[in-house]
């Protein structure tokens, strides 16, 4: 790990990324709300960060130096990427579609802030690496 | 994955509600159109016309190469069709002075005047329905932009 590849920013990014996925996930599913047949998608991603950062085997995993050391333990970061998942089993309207517009309109607004506080997050760790950077000096 | 993904996506939404309400707005218009086109010297009114949505999902390389890469190759929606209403019946209103009245004395229809089968409460409720799925999806652009504005801003505080 060096100074710019810290768990804490790959695995800021990373979430960056599944709720940039996300948000297209959900603007897709608003678009298609009058779709007949449609089924809604959602993106899985915080469940599986929680237990890759919750995994108590994860401190023993083997460190890598070299690209042809095997993962040992829970393994990389790297290997974690989001999954779109369909939701097909329920259905909301007569026909066939399952877009509830409520719950759609407050997810999105849910991941929008959770964008905006992964960003935030993102900036306040590069404001650490400035200090570090300029001895403290601003 | 690009940046402006979403809102394209998003604007495949409003693209097919205004569509949709521009049918509707056709069909409100037509309401009282007896005379839409002359079959065999006999004048047919006018039909109301349906949209049908599908979700576009396209068959080129890149959209399996997406689905592959992200598990996401969704692209909005799209207009699959605009058909006319052949299930609900013509409204018959007896007018003999109407001049597409139905003029063969020996029509049990005679007098008779043929409607549009536009009905105008019908068709109110899908534009309000049109219309809020068209702010629904103003909205998801509004969360998107607002998205990649504050993602301009990393690295900078």
């Amino acid at each position: 790990m060096d100074l710019f590849n810290t768990l804490d920013l790959v695995v800021l990014e990373r979430s960056l990324d599944a709720a940039q996925l996300r948000q297209k996930v959900l603007a897709n599913n608003i678009a298609n709300i009058d779709t007949p047949g449609f089924k809604r998608s959602d993106v899985s991603f915080d469940s599986m960060l929680q237990a890759y950062l919750g995994d108590p085997e994860r401190p023993l995993a083997g460190r890598r130096t070299n690209e042809r050391h095997l993962p040992i333990g829970s393994g990389d970061i790297e290997q974690l990427r989001p999954s779109v998942i369909q939701e097909t089993s329920t259905t909301v309207s007569s026909n066939g579609n399952n877009v509830d517009i409520d719950s759609e309109m407050t997810q999105l607004a849910q991941n929008q802030i959770k964008y905006n506080a992964l960003i935030t997050q993102l900036n306040h760790q590069f404001s650490l690496l400035r200090t570090a950077i300029n001895e403290g000096r601003r | 994955m690009g940046l402006f993904d979403s809102m394209n996506i998003s604007a495949s939404g409003l693209t097919a509600e205004r569509l949709r309400m521009d049918v509707i707005a056709n069909n409100i218009a037509n309401a009282n159109t007896t005379r839409a086109r002359i079959v065999n010297g006999i004048s047919v009114p006018y039909q109301r016309q349906l949209v049908s949505f599908s979700a576009a999902n396209d068959t080129s390389f890149s959209t399996y190469l997406d689905t592959e890469i992200n598990q996401f190759s969704g692209k909005g929606v799209r207009v699959s069709s605009i058909e006319s209403d052949q299930v609900n019946p013509y409204k018959l209103v007896y007018d003999p002075s109407h001049p597409d009245a139905i003029k063969d004395p020996n029509s049990p229809m005679y007098g008779y005047v043929r409607y549009p089968n536009v009905d105008v409460a019908t068709e109110m409720v899908d534009l309000i329905s049109a219309s809020r799925s068209y702010e629904a999806n103003v909205t998801a652009i509004n969360a998107e932009k607002s998205m990649a504005m504050k993602a301009l801003e990393i690295g900078r505080g």
